[in-house]
Parts: structure tokens; sequence; C-alpha cells
């Protein structure tokens, strides 16, 4: 007890977390008297997950993308395709942004990299200042369920479940994230009087020409892996492969002295994440042997007894955590503990993954510490104070969001097979 | 003293491009490896059967030199509430206990992966044919070592920094 609250107090102040997740395995190692190397067996562990490699390699294909000028072909392209609509560039933001985060991972790339252009486009478009501020902000973390997002991936890895499927199931969650940010946008914007821009074919042309390289990307990475042509990992080494050629040697908008600098710094997310996989595979492992999601099952079920209040009480519980860790960390955590509770509840283990990711989701603009909320204040020079103001309106409809993922098991389920 | 000064970064200048040249030939290796896996697979109907098992230690690779890289360039994920609170100079007392322990934690895991090293090379055991496991597993206590060592100067600097300040400090009032 007296241990764990020294370790939480390191956590708190700063100690990196696979160090204090060492520790605490450590401790319960010594405990089961069991030989410390036992530790570094389980970190050794990582060489033998599945899928494992399309991390790294989706890391990078999201980084080498966010280094070239794919981010303002993609804003140009949704622009001309549904900036005719009412709402339009509100619309365009999201849709522009849920693309950018399943590609790129959410690490915050979203708001640096497309922020930066829509932010001022939407007040241009006489969008008032706090929603746009707001909307950006909330944008960058927005397609965290949409394939081949890294905590789907992450997820799907660690709760030992499909990949292929979960991306299915992340699917209409999000777009219906997308259609309740996008109905927000129009009622702010109803008094807005602009006259509608007409749909212009022309520049819908020259945008798909222009964007003609990215295009095929996202229906060659899911066609590969739903027509069986590949796996989730392999479609990760053809995207890595195709998008360096692309943007290194076709366009040339990453000169190959930059690379090196370009892998390096796209590692570095990487490094963070594995490394605490792999000492989490030696703390889930005590903790799964010590009994600990027993021992929280027999405590739950005292006063937890329908799936409904036992989800209740899950988004609560993923309120907090998403406000304290960060959804890598969240992800390789918690999910080995909650999962066998929540199938103890009869929660499908792809609907728990989709809930667990959503709630998450939130922890990005949860005031005081998401992150989101500081990249955004850092990026476009505003007191942290206005973005919790701006972000708030947007955090309590994904917070609608998530509780109807959450109660509407369908959802998730509708398109994954056997569901 | 400029001597050595020079002598240090000289020191981190190379290791960072160490670091740099592992990870782009690791990563090259990963990205062509998989591809030509799948190319065999589909195109000549065969496949290379150590690659699958190769392809696991690039990612164990990747991720540990990776995680080196992320100790130099301080990017491991931590909760990072109180530096975003608590002004610059209040902040970095704990970041020095917190670094001293993440330096603690790293030697202790090295040096127990360095006895499972031993272990198996007691055993003799092997990987991708008969390749010694060892080689294979070194870089777990070689990139421990590395981030205790790196943990260690964060924790030293920010000690020096925090002295350093206090005695300008007073010798401004």
């Amino acid at each position: 007890m007296i241990t764990g609250a020294i370790l939480a107090l390191l956590a708190v102040f700063g100690a990196p977390l696979f160090t204090v997740i060492a520790a605490g395995a450590m401790l319960g190692y010594m405990r089961e008297d069991i030989d410390l190397m036992a530790i570094a067996i389980e970190v050794l562990g990582i060489a033998d997950m599945p899928m494992l490699s399309a991390i790294p390699l989706f890391t990078f294909a999201g980084y080498v993308l966010s280094k070239s000028n794919a981010p303002q072909r993609l804003v140009r392209l949704t622009g001309a395709l549904l900036g005719w609509m009412p709402a339009g560039l509100a619309l365009v933001s999201l849709t522009a942004c849920a693309f950018f985060t399943a590609f790129t991972g959410a690490s915050g790339t979203t708001i640096i990299a497309l922020g930066a252009i829509l932010y001022p486009a939407l007040k241009q478009d006489g969008y008032p200042d706090k929603f746009s501020l707001g909307l950006v902000t909330a944008c960058g973390s927005l397609g965290l369920l949409f394939a081949p997002s890294l905590p789907l991936i992450l997820y799907g890895v660690v709760a030992e479940i499909s990949i292929d499927n979960l991306f299915l199931a992340g699917i209409l969650p999000g777009i219906l994230m997308i259609i309740l940010l996008g109905a927000y946008g129009l009622w702010v914007s109803r008094h807005n009087r602009q006259p509608l821009k007409p749909f212009s074919l022309k520049e819908a042309g020259a945008a798909v020409w222009e964007a003609k390289w990215e295009i095929p990307l996202p229906f060659f990475v899911l066609g590969g892996i739903y027509s069986g042509l590949f796996a989730v990992s392999e479609a990760a080494s053809v995207t890595a492969l195709y998008v360096l050629v692309v943007e290194v040697l076709v366009l040339k908008e990453i000169r190959i002295p930059d690379l090196p600098g370009v892998m390096r710094e796209s590692m570095l997310l990487v490094g963070g994440i594995l490394i605490i996989l792999g000492v989490s595979l030696a703390s889930t492992n005590y903790m799964i042997d010590a009994g600990v999601p027993q021992q929280i099952l027999v405590y739950i079920t005292e006063f937890v007894t329908s799936q409904a209040s036992f989800l209740a009480l899950l988004f609560v519980f993923l309120l907090i955590l998403g406000a304290i860790l960060d959804i890598f960390s969240a992800i390789v955590l918690v999910v080995p503990l909650i999962l066998p509770i929540a199938m103890q509840y009869g929660v499908n283990p792809y609907h728990l993954g989709i809930v667990f990711l959503a709630a998450m989701e939130l922890g990005y603009l949860t005031p005081p510490v998401g992150l989101n909320l500081f990249i955004s204040s850092y990026r476009f020079e505003r007191p942290i104070m206005n973005v919790y103001a701006a972000t708030l309106p947007f955090l309590l409809i994904l917070m609608v969001c998530v509780l109807i993922i959450m109660y509407w098991p369908g959802l998730s389920l509708w398109l994954v097979p056997n569901g | 003293m400029s001597e050595r000064d020079s002598w240090a970064s000289r020191l981190e200048n190379w290791g960072t491009r160490l670091e740099s040249a592992a990870l782009v030939i690791l990563l090259s290796a990963l990205i062509f490896l998989a591809v030509a896996q799948i190319v065999a697979r589909e195109a000549f109907n065969t496949g290379l059967v150590w690659a699958d098992e190769l392809i696991k230690f690039f990612v164990l690779w990747i991720a540990l030199v990776a995680a080196i890289a992320a100790s130099r360039s301080d990017r491991h994920l931590r909760i990072d509430a109180l530096s975003q609170f608590v002004a610059e100079r209040y902040a970095r007392y704990p970041r020095i206990v917190v670094d001293a322990f993440a330096s603690f934690m790293c030697g202790m895991l090295a040096w127990h992966s360095w006895r499972y090293l031993e272990l198996t090379m007691e055993f003799g055991d092997t990987v991708l044919g008969d390749l010694p496991a060892w080689t294979a597993y070194l870089i777990l206590p070689l990139s421990l070592v590395l981030m205790s060592y790196r943990f260690l100067l964060l924790s030293i600097s920010g000690l020096l920094g925090a002295v350093r300040d206090r005695e300008s400090g007073k010798a401004s009032t």
C-alpha cells in the first residue's frame, strides 16, 4: 500500500511511466519470490507479439505525410468536395482532421499540421473565434477510431483480438462523432448569412489531380486488408514504402538528407510506447497471476449487477483515466485488466475497444492536462483558459457520442463479422 | 574545462549519430524485408522462412534504440501535470528526484537483463537458426544502461542548474 502510494507519487511528479511500471512489476515479483530476470524475459516478449511491426511502420508513414505538403492537399481536396455544403468549412475541418489523425496516430500532429491552415480559414469564413479555436482543438484527436490509427492497432495487439475487425468496428462510431460535431457547426453558423459557395467541378478536378498520389492510399491499405491480400502489419510496410517513394522520390517534398532526421523523429514516440508495452507485459502478468482482475470483479459485483451499470462505472473510470494518462499508456496498462471483467458482464471485446478509445479521446480535451489543449494553446498562442472554454462544448458533444457508443453496441458491431 | 566540454559534446554528437544511423538502417531494413516477404508470397508463392522471425527482432531493436533516442530527447511518456501548473523553477526539483529514480530503475533492469543474457549463453540458446540468442537480446541491457546514464545526466544537470540559480540568486540580492 505504502509502496503503491510512493510509486503513484513518483508518476505524478513526472517519472517516466515505464520506470514506474517496471518498479511496480519488480516489487510484485520480489513479493512472489520470482527471479527478477523474468522481467527481462517479459520485455523481450515484445519480439513475440504479432502485428507489432505495424506500429513503427504506420507511424513512420504518417510522419512522412505530415512533413510533406500532403496536409495542404488534403484540406484543398476536402474543401473542394464538401465546402459547398452549409457549415461547409466546419465539415471540411472535421473530415480532413479525421483522415489525417487516422493516418498519423493521435499525437497532436493534426493540430500542428492542419490547425494552422484551418483556424484562420474558419475565422475568415465568419465562424466565431471561440468556435474556430474549439473546433481545431477538438479535431486534433478526431479520427482515432478510423483505420489505421495507432491506438486501434495497439488495442488490438494488447487485447489479442483481430485488428481487421477492430478497424471495421470503429467506422460507424467515428462517423457518429463527425456528424454530431458537424451538426453543432451548422447550429453555430445559422446566423452566418454568407452565401453558400457553389460546387466547382473544375476546382474539384484540380484538387483531385493535385492529390493523385495520396488518394489511392486509403483504398489500397483497406482494400488490401479486406480482400485478404495482406495482413495489417503487411499493409503498414506497403504504406511506408509507398509514402517514402512518393513524397521523397516522386514529389521530392522531403529531401533525402532530411530523411534520417525524419526517421529518428518519428521513432521517438514508438520507442516511448513500446518500452511501456514491454514493462507492462511484466506487470500485467504479475497482476493476472495475483488475480487482480478477479479481486476487482468480486469487489464490484457487490454493487454492480447489470451490464448497464457496469458501463456507467466504466465511463466514469475512463474519464478519470483519460484525464491522467495518455491513450497509449492507458491501453497497455489497463486493457488487460478490464477486458476479463468486461467479458464477465457480457461486453463484446470489439465494442469495449471502441468504447475505451472513444472515452480516451475525451482525455485529450479534458482540463487540466488534456494534450490537445496544450498543443492548441501553444500553437495558436492563446491562454490555456481560453482554450478550455472554447473546447468545452465540443467536449460535451463528444461525451454524448461516447455514451451513445457505449449503450448502443450495435453501432460498433454492425460491420464486424459475427460481432 | 573547455577541452573536456568539447570532448563531451563530441561524444554526444557521435552518440546521436549512431542512434540515428541504427534507426535508419533498422527501419529501412524492416520496410524492405516486410515488402519483400509479400512480393515473394504473392508473385513467387514462396516465403523466406527466417524473415518473419527477423522482422520481429527488427521491431524489438527499433523499439529499444528508439527508447534510447527518446531518453536523449527527453521524450519518454510521463504524466506532465506538474510542469504545466507549477513555475519552472519549482517544477524542476521533483524532476531531479524522479530522473534519479528512473536512472536507478533502468540500471536495475539492465543488470537483471544482463543476468538473463548470461543464462542464455550458458544454455546455448539460439535464434534464427543457429545464431546465439544473446546477440539478438544484447540490445536490451545495452539500451537500459544507456538510458540509465541519460536519466542520470538529466538529474545531475537539473541539480547543477538549481544550485547555480540559487547562487546567482544570492549574488543578485
